[in-house]
């Protein structure tokens, strides 16, 4: 216990106190009572994340202008939480998780190179990752065909799955085998840091939380890959991820497979069927497994602090608050009612309400 | 030298039928800068640029075409110089001919090797494939034979293996491991022929990169493979034949090609420069630039061509009216010799000259060897120089005028080791013909800031040839003209006079008082004069003093302070030519001590002397940057301030002349 403490003792304080930033539910409320979205944005330029909104004084800004940008206070925790560590496998195991954003500007990238559009044209989806990524993304921006890019990547996991899934590129004419490939990697890597970190307490924790993020995930894409792209099952469960720890590959081939969501739900693990049990509708599992995640985050803060897992759990904790305010914020601008926002955002609001004081 | 290449303004109107052989003369002439004349008042008189893109299309195709032939027989040799510019319109079909001549005789060839290329590596692929899966003891055609089963041979990510065996847990298949590759599974993949297509998508989403085999493969996988090695060192053979023919054909035809190529090029931008011609019916009118020196020949030729049909008009700069309104500039043609025109780059890093002005490319290259050579005096590291610029002069023609900067640098700092006594850092080898730097650092401060002296007051003189040039007189009674220039020459002198006598007679200083007093008011009342002038020449009435003449006051007091400073901060700047020359030697000092330092430590000559060569590496490449650029601050900020202003216009020929190594140009 004394050396984890004099090892993660300044991470856990960092950690606190950087999750004691994240929106409150005085701010919750406020932001949905907003009436419309500059409203809202004028209660959240109040907030933590007043640093990434711009001045406005007559029109708000456009939301897609936005949204990345309010991603800008996550990512500089990334880079405060990869300072506070002092071992370089704790920071690989940060970098891993962070590595997902690149993946996610990569996939940008390769669109705009695949649709011919410009730097300038895409620039609002990317991701403002320059202070931390190592990516040559000057060299990268600057090719002119997706082989090349690929070709100028450093031939790290991203370099080598990209250049793999090159043929089924070719021989597709889309990008989807590129991305499914930019995807696969990001979990590979996060799972070869973790297993980095050797037979301990804080691998146990990571493993766990990444597990059932991974989990969680694969159920939601399921649903997605089934319902929405009507995909048969056989290629379903090729594009689920490797790693969950509860809900198994015959599990996830089972629930590709089956058209039902009370049978769906049946065949998920019992630990998920308190969390679904009144769901009747496929469009509102995904916030009821996000709201079972963050409980099981939470409950990672009350345990013994002195571990990696704590700036796991803060940063994705943190990154489902940004989701869910993106969502939040583009209801506001279709002009969606309270009610109907509530509906479809994982905050409890209703059970830990704020109640304005008198 | 220090002026550039008087110019003449040349307009030629020549009917339309001999466009053509104007157009070949100035392509011989190269030397002409062409202005366009829709730009000019005569393009509103309804002169229109036109070129002819018809002919233009024609010669890039052909460009096209003897490109690709040049890159098929891998001709890189260096071009030809073309003497003659031919018509372009009747040269199109010379050099179409002489290109269809060449195309028949080699085509032939080409395409075959080609061809064999594509079969070579069709099979290279093949063999890479079929090794793969060499393992699987399997007669391809029995595969091929299956009447109720589908298969399928490819590569898998190994970690997609799993799932892709879940997936499939609806149909009857097998999944057989053949072989590993770089992380991906080599897999044989079996289902029944009525779920071939469930097979398909579900390989397919396991990112299945499929190895493509032929139904006319007979035999095992190891026959086939020893039956197509023999095929592929059969078709090697034809290849390596066939090249062999492309090298007689490039050897055949690669100077002609070149030639062509050359002619191509020349020819197109002779078309393309129709754009700035002005045409009106069946008149053309070109107007442009030409060294003086060229008019005769340029009208004689011009003349003959048209059988006396053209009119042909030179005017003086000074008299055209455009350039007098100032409209149009004159382009500047820079005019030094072989040795000096590299520093044309420096110059025009700095600005390009007017055409009035005093050209100073040859003032900086003097001064720019002399100082370079101060601060970096030995002749080792003089002669280490030369040879790099030698190298690069020889070796790399795109920075063949920095090699020959090099070079001359190189032989400057050389004179000046002579003259320090140094090779290599070492000053007991030869004697010094002047002196030792570090045992005389008063003097050779003193010396620096003479040379000061003497660079700022070139600067003033060419100045004041500047404004006569330029007719800027107002300016003589500045603190940047002659006033000012006087002024400092009286100051210096009494500093002269000071070191090399001894204090000044109080009379002398009586004097230098009086003068300086005299020219300091001149220096502040030039400007508020000048106003008042301006405003009696333009015949207001009104009170004597303006309004605001005060402030007028103070700015022309604090200009002349401000300029006066400068030129004390100009002169106590070329102290650091002494300095870096100190640090020159200060820095051989401390490699000589660290050596001596080693050479004890390991009680070992080696040490020693690897330590001085490493130190003087590291000299040579440290100081002489650091020395490069101090010459050029000194030169650009102390020198050029003095007198040159710029924003002139570089002339711009119809053509670039070919530099070589063997050619240089000088225009006198």
């Amino acid at each position: 216990m004394l050396p984890a403490a004099a090892k993660y003792g300044y991470l856990n304080a960092k950690v606190r106190a950087l999750r004691s930033r994240k929106l409150t539910q005085e701010d919750h409320h406020f932001l949905l009572a907003a009436k419309d979205l500059p409203a809202c944005l004028s209660y959240l330029a109040t907030t933590s994340y007043s640093s990434c909104l711009p001045e406005f004084e007559q029109e708000a800004p456009e939301l897609r202008f936005l949204e990345r940008q309010l991603a800008r206070p996550l990512l500089t925790d990334y880079a405060k939480v990869i300072r506070s560590l002092r071992g370089a496998k704790q920071q690989e195991v940060i970098l891993a998780l962070f590595r997902r954003f690149e993946a996610e500007n990569l996939k940008i990238l390769l669109r705009a190179q695949f649709a011919h559009l410009t730097r300038e044209a895409v620039s609002h989806l990317l991701y403002p990752i320059a202070h931390i990524s190592r990516l040559p993304w000057e060299t990268l921006w600057a090719c002119t065909s997706i082989q090349q890019c690929i070709d100028h990547l450093p031939p790290d996991i991203f370099g080598r799955s990209l250049q793999n899934a090159l043929p089924q590129f070719d021989a597709q004419g889309r990008l989807f085998p590129l991305e499914m490939a930019l995807d696969f990697s990001c979990f590979h890597l996060l799972w070869e840091a973790i297993y980095g970190l050797g037979k301990s307490y804080n691998r146990t924790v990571s493993k766990n939380i990444i597990a059932l993020y991974i989990d969680i995930l694969n159920t939601l894409w399921v649903i997605r890959l089934k319902i929405e792209y009507q995909l048969p099952a056989e290629e379903i469960v090729n594009y689920t991820i490797p790693g969950g720890n509860i809900i198994s590959l015959t599990c996830l081939n089972s629930l590709a497979r089956v058209q039902d969501i009370t049978m769906f739900i049946n065949l998920l693990p019992h630990s998920f069927h308190q969390q679904l049990s009144e769901i009747k509708d496929w469009g509102n599992i995904d916030r009821s497994l996000e709201a079972y995640f963050l409980h099981y985050l939470a409950r990672v803060f009350s345990g013994q602090p002195f571990h990696i897992g704590i700036a796991v759990a803060y940063l994705l904790e943190k990154e489902i608050e940004l989701s869910n305010l993106i969502t939040l914020l583009q209801m506001k601008a279709l002009n969606f009612t309270i009610k109907e926002s509530l509906a479809r955002l994982s905050w409890q609001l209703q059970e830990n309400g704020y109640v304005p004081a008198s | 030298m220090f002026r550039p290449v008087k110019l003449t303004r040349v307009t030629i109107q020549t009917p339309e039928e001999h466009i053509a052989e104007v157009m070949a003369i100035m392509g011989d002439l190269r030397l002409m800068h062409l202005i366009r004349v829709e730009d000019t008042p005569l393009g509103h008189m309804g002169y229109v640029a036109h070129v002819n893109t018809e002919l233009l299309g024609r010669y890039d195709a052909l460009l096209i075409r003897v490109n690709n032939l040049l890159e098929a027989l891998q001709v890189s040799s260096q071009p030809p110089v073309i003497s003659q510019t031919p018509r372009p319109d009747k040269l199109i079909f010379r050099l179409e001919e002489e290109c269809t001549t060449i195309e028949k005789d080699s085509l032939e060839t080409l395409e075959k090797k080609q061809h064999l290329h594509s079969i070579l590596g069709a099979h290279q692929a093949l063999i890479a494939r079929l090794q793969l899966l060499a393992p699987l003891e399997i007669e391809i055609e029995r595969l091929f034979a299956l009447r109720y089963t589908t298969f399928q041979v490819g590569l898998i990510p190994e970690e997609n293996f799993q799932r892709l065996q879940t997936s499939l847990d609806g149909i009857q298949h097998s999944l057989i491991p053949v072989n590993n590759k770089e992380g991906r599974i080599i897999l044989l993949a079996m289902a029944l022929k009525e779920d071939e297509a469930i097979l398909l998508r579900a390989l397919k989403s396991a990112f299945w990169d499929p190895l493509e085999l032929s139904t006319s493969l007979q035999g095992t996988i190891p026959s086939i493979l020893a039956k197509l090695s023999t095929e592929k060192q059969e078709e090697e053979k034809g290849l390596a034949d066939l090249e062999a023919q492309c090298k007689k054909l490039a050897v055949q035809f690669g100077g002609k090609l070149l030639l062509l190529r050359e002619e191509l090029l020349l020819a197109r931008q002779l078309l393309l420069a129709q754009e700035k011609f002005g045409q009106i019916d069946h008149t053309y009118l070109l107007s442009g630039w030409l060294p003086k020196t060229l008019f005769k020949e340029l009208q004689q030729r011009v003349m003959a061509a048209c059988a006396g049909e053209a009119i042909i008009e030179q005017v003086d700069p000074a008299h055209v009216k455009e350039v007098r309104s100032g409209i149009l500039s004159i382009p500047i043609l820079f005019n030094n010799p072989a040795l000096i025109r590299p520093f044309e780059r420096l110059t025009t890093l700095y600005g390009t000259p007017t055409y009035e002005e005093v050209e100073p490319t040859g003032f900086l290259a003097i001064t720019f060897l002399l100082l370079f050579g101060m601060m970096f005096g030995d002749v080792g590291h003089g002669a280490v120089l030369c040879v790099l610029g030698y190298i690069i002069f020889k070796k790399i023609y795109r920075y063949i005028d920095y090699g020959i900067i090099l070079m001359e640098c190189g032989l400057s700092a050389s004179v000046f080791g002579l003259l320090y006594g140094s090779i290599f850092g070492l000053e007991n080898i030869i004697p010094a013909l002047w002196m030792h730097p570090m045992e005389n650092i008063n003097y050779f401060m003193t010396v620096a800031a003479a040379i000061g002296v003497a660079m700022i007051s070139t600067g003033l003189i060419l100045n004041l040839i500047n404004i006569v040039r330029q007719h800027r007189y107002q300016e003589l009674f500045s603190a940047s003209g002659l006033a000012g220039a006087l002024l400092y020459w009286l100051l210096a002198a009494l500093g002269v006079r000071y070191f090399l006598v001894g204090p000044p007679t109080p009379f002398e200083i009586a004097v230098a008082k009086v003068s300086s007093g005299l020219l300091f008011t001149l220096m502040i009342l030039q400007r508020p004069a000048r106003l008042l002038l301006t405003r009696r020449s333009q015949h207001k009435k009104g009170p004597l003093l303006l309004q605001g003449m005060g402030i007028t006051f103070l700015e022309s007091l604090i200009d002349v302070l401000d300029e006066l400073l400068r030129y004390l901060a100009n002169t106590v700047s070329f102290v650091r030519i002494a300095a870096f020359a100190l640090a020159h030697a200060g820095l051989f000092l401390a490699v000589f001590t660290l050596a001596d330092m080693i050479q004890h430590a390991h009680g070992h000559g080696f040490f020693y002397w690897l330590t001085l060569l490493i130190g003087n590496v590291i000299i040579i490449g440290l100081e002489g940057l650091v020395v490069s650029i101090q010459t050029v601050r000194l030169e650009y900020y102390e020198f050029f301030s003095k007198f040159f202003r710029g924003g002139g216009k570089p002339f711009q020929p119809l053509f670039e002349k070919k530099r070589t190594p063997e050619s240089t140009h000088n225009h006198n």
